[in-house]
């Protein structure tokens, strides 16, 4: 028993002025998601939401439990005797989140406890004037209990401690900063030039591993999943591993700046290929890398 | 049987039994009355907010302390009541509201579950932070006993480092008058917190059940964000709302997930809530026994001594009782999370060698 991949999509503002904030592009990928499975959300049990960058800079509450409102996902009040209700929360994990994600909700969906999972990912700059390294873009996908040997059969996470200073993001209080030079809250980002380069050796080891323990050959990955960022990240990451660059999903110019939604452009690019073996490799600061082998349910 | 409208994780569904293996805590040496604390409004606001809440004290970061240091240390606190060394957890997770460390106000990258993870020595642990408001530490907890009761991990550590009292200072830039919508930022008290969770032996009692819900047509009666022109950040709140949404919605989720056990409120020896203000909680328990036609034997309230902790607080009563010696082994204990969301999350567990190991520091 696993999990399956029932759907997935991607969200994107239509403008520069409007639509651009984390949560109405969550939402939109959400309820995209949910038309394409088929499903409505009043099905849905779980929501995890590990989208990093929330309109507003918001801490609580978890940015899942707004969408979960706004998609009319059991919002409750009162509980009906009988019917189920969802349960929301959002898990940080950066570039990793959606690989973690998948980790965590593995049991819950597997097991039955829940039937219906959705995994969102969106991102924005905290407010207009800030600049981001990546683009505004949300993406979901939506997973179900799957009976056989198919779904996620592995899951592979590795940290390299020794690069956590090659990337980091934090708030911080500027006592001069701010229109008037009041002071603000600036978002501080430091990138290490190093940093694209140490993601893409960790994660051609870990993936190699994930592939050797799995007795999967490169030859049978249909599909490569990863990170748009750093850039050039899934074509090197190809290369590496030997895969043909035909498994390499080439996302909308749009999408190529995507964060934590960024596996999921891939992923909804390459399910229109009908993949049998979906390898997902991801990364993160830490440096954190996150590998998965998906088996479709066509590969049974 | 119903189905529960919580989503319901328990051994009878299958699987190995988990429990708590140990616990641990740091509270920060100052301490700040409410007194104090209501002295340093900028306004006269005529608000007995001891009378209001019950809250004597809470205690505060002093230099050098910050939701980091707290996670870490109630962290190593942990493990030195544990069987376990670092390196034996399989995940270490991070469950804080706030990510304060050093000079940042608040870390987005790398998590802060990576940082902990580094200073205690658990270099095989996966690590991820989770955020759901002051149901963060139970959320972590349901996340591992659900990944324990399936086999994929033996142990795991839930942490969380609040360094929240910064809300309380914003706030008391603004508060004019018991309306405030910043007005509950007042009860807030910093603490770190950490608890290992493990797989049980066989036949041995532990997490009897555990279940979430989010009740989201509230998402947004408490929200928090970085303050626009101050350091750090502001929380709104309309606490009226929410308590009035948990006292009419709560009985109803306990009824179902008790039934699930196969349980009666009475059978409930302590019942420890998210610890909001000492009148609100001595109001659930009249509500509860009502329903019930009786309530748990033990209501447990600490916010008096610490106040609004955020996501440590179940952590920290349930700490405070261990070592103080008044659970019996057998005691079947009721964790209760209301937190903004509007999330409910309710964990039962039978007290057993956790009362015994408690105060032995290996």
């Amino acid at each position: 028993m696993g999990i399956c991949i029932e759907a997935a999509a991607t969200s994107l503002p239509h403008g520069r002025l409007f639509g651009r904030g984390a949560l109405h592009l969550s939402d939109a990928a959400a309820r995209d998601c949910l038309e394409r499975g088929h499903h409505r959300a009043t099905e849905l049990d779980l929501i995890v939401n590990v989208g990093l960058y929330k309109d507003h800079g918001l801490a609580e509450p978890a940015l899942a439990s707004l969408i979960q409102e706004d998609i009319g996902a059991n919002p409750g009040h009162p509980p009906r005797r009988g019917a189920h209700g969802t349960f929301s929360f959002d898990l940080l994990a950066g570039g990793n989140g959606v690989v973690t994600a998948a980790y965590v909700l593995d049991g819950f969906v597997a097991c039955a406890t829940a039937k219906l999972a959705l995994i969102v990912a969106g991102d924005s700059p905290p407010s207009p004037a800030v600049r981001v390294p990546f683009a505004p873009a949300a993406g979901a996908i939506l997973l179900s209990h799957a009976v056989g040997d198919v779904g996620f059969t592995r899951f592979v996470f590795e940290t390299f401690a020794e690069d956590a200073g090659l990337f980091e993001v934090r708030t911080r209080w500027d006592p001069h900063g701010g229109v008037m030079r009041h002071g603000s809250n600036v978002l501080e980002i430091y990138e290490a030039p190093a940093f694209r380069t140490r993601c893409i050796e960790h994660a051609i080891a870990v993936a190699r591993r994930t592939l050797d323990e799995a007795r999967v050959t490169p030859t049978e990955v249909d599909v490569l999943v990863a990170n748009q960022l750093p850039s050039g990240f899934a074509d090197e990451l190809a290369v590496g591993l030997g895969l043909p660059p035909s498994c390499v999903p080439h996302v909308a110019t749009e999408l190529a700046h995507a964060h934590t939604a960024g596996p999921i452009a891939a992923l909804e690019e390459g399910l229109r290929r009908q993949p049998k073996t979906v390898l997902f490799v991801t990364a993160g600061a830490g440096i954190t890398i996150g590998a998965a082998l998906y088996r479709d349910r066509r590969a049974a | 049987m119903t189905t529960p409208w919580m989503l319901v994780d328990s051994p009878r569904n299958g699987g190995f039994t988990a429990r708590f293996e140990s616990l641990g805590r740091k509270l920060p040496a100052h301490r700040v009355t409410t007194a104090e604390l209501m002295e340093s409004t900028r306004h006269h606001t005529s608000i007995d907010l001891e009378r209001l809440t019950g809250i004597h004290e809470h205690r505060c970061c002093g230099p050098g302390e910050d939701s980091l240091t707290l996670a870490i240390d109630a962290a190593r606190d942990c493990l030195a009541r544990s069987r376990y060394r670092a390196s034996d957890l399989d995940i270490v997770i991070d469950a804080s509201i706030t990510r304060h460390d050093g000079e940042a106000i608040h870390r987005f990258e790398p998590p802060l579950s990576l940082s902990i993870k580094q200073a205690i020595g658990a270099d095989r642990a996966l690590h991820f932070d989770i955020s759901n408001a002051c149901a963060g530490m139970l959320t972590g907890v349901y996340l591992l006993h659900d990944m324990i009761r399936r086999g994929a991990i033996r142990c795991g550590m839930v942490v969380s480092g609040e360094h929240i009292t910064g809300l309380g200072s914003n706030a008391a830039r603004s508060i004019r008058n018991i309306l405030s919508p910043q007005l509950a930022s007042l009860t807030l008290g910093d603490a770190g917190a950490a608890v290992i969770v493990e797989r049980a032996p066989d036949d041995q009692p532990g997490i009897m059940l555990a279940g979430f819900t989010t009740l989201a047509e509230h998402s947004r009666l408490c929200l928090g964000f970085p303050a626009a022109h101050q350091p750090g950040a502001k929380m709104f709140t309309r606490a009226r709302e929410i308590h009035d949404v948990a006292m009419v919605d709560g009985p109803l989720l306990i009824e179902q997930v008790l039934e699930q056990a196969s349980l009666h409120l009475a059978d409930i020896d302590w019942l420890i809530p998210h610890q909001t203000s000492v009148r609100a909680l001595h109001a659930a328990d009249k509500v509860l026994a009502e329903r019930f036609g009786g309530g748990p034997k033990h209501l447990v309230i600490t916010v008096d001594d610490y106040g609004n902790t955020a996501s440590t607080t179940l952590f920290l009563a349930l700490h405070r009782h261990l070592g103080e010696h008044t659970f019996t082994p057998g005691d079947k204990v009721l964790l209760l999370s209301v937190a903004s969301g509007l999330e409910v999350g309710v964990l039962i567990f039978v007290v057993d060698h956790l009362q015994e190991t408690h105060g032995h520091l290996h």
